[in-house]
């Protein structure tokens, strides 16, 4: 895979997990009279006190509406591929402040995983600045590529780990109590057989995930089960926002995997 | 195989052996914030006992309502895989009564729980839903109140997610919607 076309689709699709996210993060004040700065606030240590107070003044409603927009403006700079390294930077420094908002995730996984994508991105345009955009992107995109696949692998793994995943029984669990849920009482899901192939067959696909690397063929079709991993991720449990957010690393992950056979050569 | 395949398959070995390891917790509150630099990854990895938010209320008058669970439940929309802030925010309610229960695990003694934010917050969620509630358009309780809520109590239970086995946890006192 050509760098330029991986660097285009990882701009696209995060820049696009972005803007959803902030789309949903403007909407929130409407819809939520629970998680409220002044009580969040006291969780955040007193001291420094200059930081405290600059929060307290970002989280006001005018000014995080505001920078929300911004956000929203540098997503869609990201996805025309306009976003530079003070982009990158304001980027990653919304991600922290949502970290605070959030108490320290919104949205759980999905948040981690933008947070390596924008890592990445912010990786990328600093050692661009030190060498040249082509070495910049390559250890962004190996930054990513290694969590992308860490992410797969631990999670395969611990779950192959346990006698009720490798039983089935958790498959059928886990969707029954997911925000969709219950599975209906015919659901194909609640037959033994079925909740066992597709723990297994998830699973040790999870679990083989650094496989992907090897070749970029075998990284296309991880990534295209992975697509349908997340959909049904989201069809069953309601994580719209993991299924962009792990989407937007795959151009990187395809790129690394295209890099292994020029590696075999030194 | 080449060095840079070495490195690759040591990489992954190492977090095998790591997935069978216990590791200390490293606390800290700018930590907390920031766990997100420090991913597990482990998702929905094994059945175990989960805190569950029961309410109840009164509703003018001295009788107490049958206990209810707050668990987020919505209907599904095709739209909501670009657009879903109300079902994101029943899950980051329901992560609130997650962090209530690890806050009272790891209450020092003498602590009051009723001083953590966490608390502060489950106690407005299970008034908001006694009061109509909602998550988008959609009731946060299954069987929604009465209208004039007067006084409320919530409970946090440890179940297994079929709702077996449940442990009461924590029982608030009685509480007023004014207070």
């Amino acid at each position: 895979m050509e760098l330029i076309w991986a660097v285009r689709g990882f701009e696209i699709l995060l820049g696009w997990s972005l803007l959803l996210q902030t789309l949903e993060y403007l909407r929130l004040p409407s819809l939520d009279k629970l998680t409220q700065w002044p009580i969040l606030s006291q969780e955040i240590p007193a001291r420094p006190a200059w930081l405290k107070a600059t929060l307290n003044w970002l989280f006001q409603p005018k000014p995080y509406t505001a920078w929300l927009c911004l956000r929203a403006v540098l997503a869609i700079a990201l996805m025309l591929g306009q976003v530079g390294l003070a982009g990158a930077w304001l980027l990653f420094v919304m991600a922290l402040l949502l970290l605070l908002r959030w108490r320290g995730a919104f949205n759980g996984g999905s948040d981690f995983m933008t947070l390596v994508g924008l890592s990445g991105l912010l990786l990328s345009h600093l050692v661009a600045t030190f060498t040249d955009a082509s070495l910049g992107w390559q250890a962004g995109f190996v930054y990513i590529s290694l969590q992308t696949v860490s992410s797969y692998f631990v999670s395969g793994w611990v779950k192959l780990l346990r006698p009720e995943w490798r039983s089935g029984r958790a498959l059928t669990v886990f969707l029954d109590t997911g925000v969709y849920g219950p599975l209906s009482r015919n659901s194909i899901y609640r037959n033994r057989i079925v909740s066992l192939v597709c723990s297994w067959s998830f699973t040790l696909w999870e679990g083989l995930f650094p496989l992907a690397l090897l070749d970029v063929r075998l990284a296309m079709l991880w990534c295209t089960v992975a697509a349908l991993f997340h959909f049904l991720v989201f069809w069953f449990l309601g994580l719209n926002r993991f299924f962009w957010a792990w989407i937007s690393s795959f151009p990187p992950l395809i790129y690394c995997a295209s890099l292994t056979p020029q590696l075999r050569q030194f | 195989m080449d060095f840079t395949a070495w490195l690759i398959v040591a990489y992954f070995a190492m977090l095998a052996i790591n997935l069978r390891k216990r590791w200390g917790v490293i606390d800290g509150p700018w930590l907390f914030f920031f766990r997100a630099f420090f991913p597990n990854w482990k998702f929905y990895h094994g059945i175990q006992l989960a805190p569950r938010l029961y309410v109840r209320g009164q509703f003018d008058t001295p009788t107490w309502s049958d206990w209810q669970l707050i668990y987020p439940r919505l209907p599904r929309k095709g739209f909501h895989l670009f657009h879903n802030p109300a079902v994101n925010l029943a899950l980051a309610h329901q992560n609130l009564v997650d962090h209530l229960a690890n806050d009272i695990n790891e209450l020092p003694v003498g602590a009051d729980i009723r001083d953590r934010v966490t608390y502060q917050l489950v106690k407005q969620l299970a008034c908001q839903a006694l009061s109509g509630g909602c998550w988008g358009d959609h009731p946060m309780l299954s069987n929604p109140t009465g209208t004039e809520l007067s006084a409320y109590q919530f409970q946090v239970r440890m179940e297994l997610p079929d709702g077996l086995n449940s442990q009461l946890m924590l029982q608030s006192p009685m509480e007023t919607p004014w207070n």
